[in-house]
């Protein structure tokens, strides 16, 4: 018999559960929160920031490439486009930055809901292919259209907060990390999710089934470009600079290595790599070369050794511990916990 | 309209675009015969660039032995990458294919371009001409190297051409791009094949980066342009076509030119991407799709 009132964690984790969380992951996010009480350097909350940045990119990247099997390779183009659309609706209208987030959102969601009209006929590679295009368009008209855009001396944008602090900045991309991890969780949990995998494995096998394939894979580039310039507006207002590099290629293969090294398909394992690889690669400044070469050798790595990934090595310690019953040994309750899929 | 407003940039299309044909086969060979969308191609032509400047300048071989010193250092490295990555990759699973070694293509570009930039610095290296002088050709003057670079091209193509439909190496490479299973019934050794193709095309995009290097110097990030630039001929004429894959070289170049032309410089690259854009949509299977090709579709 539980009584009233007393605090219940098999419940708390039913609660976690609707959101796609684990009682570990939520105690982290915990100290995400509480982080910036402890550590004051500014340096190292810029670098937590970009760091939740990159998290919240790699997200969205492996919410198309784990699911529907499309690599989005023009992801930095829909970021860029993203901090384009609120940069310059705050230089030109004098739009609010919270607002042109939104927009910047809603520009990016729109190009890629064009985009996946335009690739449902293309097979994954293809599909791949022609995101890239679009994204090496996008960057040659920023770079070229100097009259709206300054080209590529770069475009000032207003600040998001009137503070020369960082940790209001560090809160905002925190919420919208959380935020963007929780919706993907619960979208790929559910039964879309499954209907994305199917989508992803076989495309005729999922018709035959009955899944609308069109609705379903549309969604899918919409709501994974939407979120990549949702980040985008943000950067725009936090960096007070944005230039056409940051669409280039370079920007999404940062993303995708470390969606890749985190674990396909497992969206939360794009955090877990973002929080060792981009401080570790932070913390080699000046070596940008060095960075890329290990960026490149685990990306050939995780592909030919271990598929799984971070988030793959992590559910098999799992496994093994919970097979060892080593939870019930430190008293946890594990009626209620499943393996994080 | 005068005749020369037309013909001038065809021909300098032509000279442009005979070397984009060179770089379209090995990719279009690649992916016909190993199902690997190649995306380290760029960076194999920056490869043959930098062997290519360090033989003419640093040890002081003449121009056409300094292409072939580029040639062959690719098709090692080919070779070497070939046999440590993809038939790595073919040994554990073969599931998922053309995405997973789409992948690890691109770690093997990430890792040579840096490599390159760690190395040699990420200042441009180039040479002012290998054949020095200028040539008339109608209204316009073409520099030697051009030429000689669109000579090479013609020459490459044509003898792989030759390669491909005479010798029995050739032969089997042709065999093993229809059939796979049906090949190996018949005796061709799947696994040398696949790393023969794999170094040719790299010897192929070497060829490329190293003759043209008196025109763009070498630099790491040089390989970018004529990767995307194949990757437009061959979805032009349709992936894996390897016949077609020249004169969509050739195409291309006409097309950039006259778009460089019409809008002036920059604008060409958004002209041609938009052009492929629309080959996408419209014509997914490509310009010349032929039987028997892999095609854009599902």
């Amino acid at each position: 018999m539980e009584k009233k009132g007393t605090f219940d964690i098999s419940r708390l984790n039913g609660y976690l559960g609707k959101l796609g969380l684990k009682p570990l992951g939520f105690l982290l996010i915990i100290l995400l929160a509480v982080i910036p009480l402890i550590i004051t350097d500014q340096f190292w909350i810029r670098l937590l920031t970009s760091t939740l940045m990159m998290a919240a990119l790699a997200m969205a990247f492996d919410f198309s490439a784990g699911f529907i099997n499309i690599n989005n390779f023009g992801l930095a183009a829909f970021w860029g486009l993203g901090a384009y659309t609120s940069g310059l609706l705050a230089v030109n209208l004098g739009l609010s930055p919270w607002l042109g987030m939104l927009a910047g959102a809603l520009a990016a969601a729109v190009l890629g809901f064009l985009v996946g009209l335009l690739t449902l006929r293309l097979s994954g590679i293809f599909a791949s292919c022609m995101t890239w295009f679009v994204a090496l368009a996008l960057m040659a008209l920023t770079t070229n259209w100097v009259e709206l855009t300054r080209g590529s001396s770069g475009l000032s944008t207003p600040y998001l907060v009137d503070s020369l602090s960082n940790i209001p900045y560090y809160y905002v991309m925190l919420i919208i990390a959380i935020g963007v991890l929780i919706l993907l969780r619960v979208i790929t949990n559910s039964h879309i999710g499954m209907a994305f995998k199917a989508i992803g494995q076989d495309k005729q096998a999922a018709e035959a089934s009955g899944i609308n394939f069109v609705k379903y894979r549309i969604f899918n580039m919409t709501l994974s470009c939407a979120l990549a310039g949702l980040v985008g507006g943000f950067y725009a207002h936090y960096t007070g600079v944005i230039t056409p590099t940051m669409m280039h290629t370079s920007n999404t293969v940062e993303a995708l290595a470390i969606c890749y090294v985190g674990g396909r398909g497992s969206i939360w394992g794009a955090i877990l790599s973002a929080f060792i690889l981009v401080p570790a690669m932070e913390l080699m400044k000046g070596m940008m070369e060095v960075r890329m070469i290990i960026y490149g050798v685990l990306l050939i790595l995780v592909m030919l050794v271990y598929p799984a990934g971070l988030a793959g090595l992590c559910n098999a310690l799992y496994k093994f511990m919970k097979d060892k019953g080593l939870f019930r040994k430190f008293g946890f309750v594990s009626k209620n916990v499943t393996g994080r899929s | 309209m005068d005749p020369s407003q037309i013909a001038d940039p065809i021909i300098t299309g032509l000279l442009r675009g005979g070397l984009y044909a060179l770089m379209a086969l090995g990719l279009a060979l690649v992916f016909g015969v190993m199902n690997i969308p190649n995306f380290a191609h760029g960076d194999f032509y920056m490869v043959g660039a930098y062997l290519a400047f360090f033989s003419f300048t640093a040890f002081g071989l003449g121009p056409i032995l300094s292409i072939i010193v580029a040639m062959f250092g690719a098709f090692i490295l080919g070779v070497l990458v070939e046999k440590g990555v993809f038939y790595t990759l073919r040994k554990r699973s073969k599931k998922n294919w053309v995405m997973n070694t789409f992948l690890l293509t691109l770690g093997i570009s990430i890792v040579l371009q840096n490599s390159v930039k760690m190395l040699f610095g990420a200042n441009y290296r180039g040479v002012t001409a290998f054949w020095p002088g200028t040539m008339q050709i109608g209204s316009i003057n073409v520099s030697i190297d051009r030429i000689v670079g669109f000579l090479i091209a013609i020459i490459a193509i044509a003898g792989f051409w030759v390669f491909l439909s005479k010798t029995k190496v050739g032969r089997s490479i042709r065999a093993v791009s229809q059939d796979e299973t049906g090949s190996q019934l018949v005796g061709v050794n799947l696994n040398w094949i696949h790393t023969l193709t794999f170094g040719l095309s790299c010897a192929v995009a070497a060829l490329a980066g190293a003759s043209l290097l008196s025109i763009t110097p070498a630099s790491p990030g040089m390989g970018l342009t004529p990767l995307y630039k194949s990757w437009f001929v061959c979805i032009l004429v349709g992936m894996g076509n390897v016949g077609a894959s020249i004169w969509g070289g050739l195409l291309l170049g006409i097309l950039e030119t006259f778009a460089y032309m019409q809008f002036g410089a920059g604008w060409q690259d958004a002209i041609s991407l938009a052009v492929i854009i629309l080959i996408l949509l419209f014509k997914p299977s490509g310009l010349f799709a032929k039987k028997g090709v892999k095609s854009a579709l599902e």
